[in-house]
């Protein structure tokens, strides 16, 4: 079943007086549990095409259908992890990730009880009642991650999670995530500039093209689960990858 | 360290309050224009004895208190509205500028004509002359907020009263303790000039009556108690809020 379409997405940047087309029409179907990592050169638009899936920016063409409904606003069913997490420094680890279900005025029982199984999920228990600025770099993005399940999205949309964190950190996340996708069975956007992350997670990958960006390709990945970084059996996928990214690079 | 900012303190104040009676009593000024510091404190225990200087004290608290609450909240609602709907920014901001350059002695005149000797008319005065500090310092607190703070919080589900409550004004909490502050410093002002020009009760009351006497001692001491209120409440109300809130966010 198809779960998000986006269907030939135009989207112009505005600086002062000049336009900058930067999604020449992107098209893309996504099934129903699907995990998908788009890959590109820095500034083509992926992580704008994902804010659009999000509903946090609106196309100037084109439009995203969610379960065949045009997307207009941001919605629960669709929910973004930030690249920097966006963790709300003034709440505790707990009380961020029971942040969404306090919106929807569910009783501080019944949140505890919800917010237990993810914290304990993202092994965060031991920080429940810890600030945001105690924790690494990896702790926030367990956080963000166990803080957007909570609100058991269809879709996830994630730009960029593990950017920001150290080699060591970001394999460990990388073998988690493959695990939580297989728990959840969420469908998963993922917005990478790395292609071994992307062969690593992705049941496929999308390879959007330099400015104006359209999807160049989509290459399947169909490797047994849980993969590592090192699995030289991802090796010839990420050089075909690299491939097609090279001469896009090159053009930016 | 602390300890130390403190005993030089205290050798400060002792050495002032030392050059200060040496020179009383060089007579350079006659008595009746710069008196000991023995006459001062003479006059302190006088009034306290009688009751009449926390009567005063209480009077100006209350007042300071109703007035800084009606700004504080006022304030914040009108720095949010400025801060998140444009055209309030562009229309009620600009003259929320100007009306913030008038001192609040100046209003004096309105608020004995609006509201006659009374009460009412000294809390006008505190709120109006502190409420625009309070709405600037929310204008830039929201306005600097991280806006993937925003959107995330939207992304879940918060919006309108909820967004404000939860989000706006914790995540703005460290501009908004600053416009407290200075909202506070410009009430306190508010309330004593108000008092000086028209009223019969409270320390500005007390500092008048000293010049009508031309009991230059009470001057001196109730202009003591102004300050030394002013240290208390800065020191014990709004550098714990301070420190607790910079402390949380991990600023300190």
């Amino acid at each position: 079943m198809t779960k998000l379409e986006a269907k030939n997405i135009v989207k112009y940047f505005k600086h002062d007086s000049h336009r900058l087309k930067a999604l020449g029409g992107v098209n893309l179907q996504i099934e129903d549990g699907e995990f998908v990592c788009l890959v590109g050169p820095s500034g083509c638009g992926k992580s704008t095409f994902l804010r659009i899936v999000a509903g946090l920016e609106i196309p100037d063409e084109g439009e995203i259908l969610f379960d065949g409904k045009p997307v207009t606003t941001t919605g629960p069913e669709r929910i973004m992890v930030f690249q920097e997490g966006a963790l709300f420094p003034w709440l505790k680890v707990q009380d961020n990730v029971e942040f969404g279900l306090k919106m929807a005025g569910i009783p501080k029982e019944e949140r505890t009880e919800i917010s237990k199984r993810y914290l304990d999920m993202m092994q965060l228990t031991k920080f429940a009642d810890s600030y945001t600025y105690q924790l690494s770099t990896g702790m926030k993005q367990r956080v963000a991650i166990a803080r957007a399940l909570v609100m058991d999205p269809d879709v996830l949309l994630m730009d960029e999670p593990f950017a920001a964190l150290d080699a060591q950190t970001r394999d460990l996340l990388l073998v988690e995530m493959q695990l939580i996708w297989e728990k959840t069975k969420k469908t998963i956007l993922f917005v990478t500039h790395n292609v071994t992350e992307a062969t690593v997670l992705g049941t496929k990958v999308a390879v959007f093209s330099n400015r104006p960006s359209m999807i160049k390709k989509i290459i399947s990945v169909n490797y047994k689960r849980p993969r590592l970084v090192e699995d030289q059996n991802l090796f010839p996928l990420q050089q075909e990858i690299l491939s097609e990214l090279r001469p896009e690079v090159k053009k930016s | 360290m602390k300890k130390n900012t403190l005993a030089k303190q205290i050798i400060f104040y002792v050495a002032l309050v030392a050059i200060w009676q040496i020179v009383s009593m060089t007579n350079i000024w006659p008595n009746n224009l710069f008196p000991s510091p023995y006459e001062v404190a003479e006059d302190l225990v006088y009034t306290a004895s009688d009751g009449s200087l926390f009567f005063g004290i209480a009077t100006s608290l209350l007042r300071l208190i109703v007035g800084l609450t009606i700004a504080i909240v006022g304030g914040m609602l009108l720095g949010i509205f400025m801060a998140r709907v444009e055209i309030v920014n562009q229309t009620i901001g600009s003259l929320v500028l100007g009306l913030q350059s008038i001192p609040s002695v100046a209003w004096v005149p309105l608020a004995i004509l609006w509201f006659g000797l009374t009460d009412g008319g000294i809390i006008f005065v505190t709120t109006i002359g502190s409420m625009f500090a309070v709405t600037i310092a929310t204008y830039t607190g929201v306005k600097n907020i991280n806006p993937h703070y925003i959107e995330a919080a939207k992304n879940m589900g918060a919006k309108g009263t909820q967004l404000a409550t939860y989000v706006l004004i914790p995540a703005a909490f460290p501009y908004l303790i600053s416009g407290f502050k200075q909202g506070w410093a410009f009430a306190w002002r508010g309330v004593i000039g108000a008092e000086l020009l028209f009223s019969f009760l409270g320390l500005g009351f007390l500092l008048n009556v000293g010049r009508q006497l031309n009991d230059i001692s009470q001057v001196f001491a109730i202009m003591l108690v102004i300050m030394m209120v002013g240290i208390a409440i800065d020191g014990i109300i709004f550098k714990r809020i301070e420190n607790k809130v910079m402390s949380r966010w991990g600023l300190r």
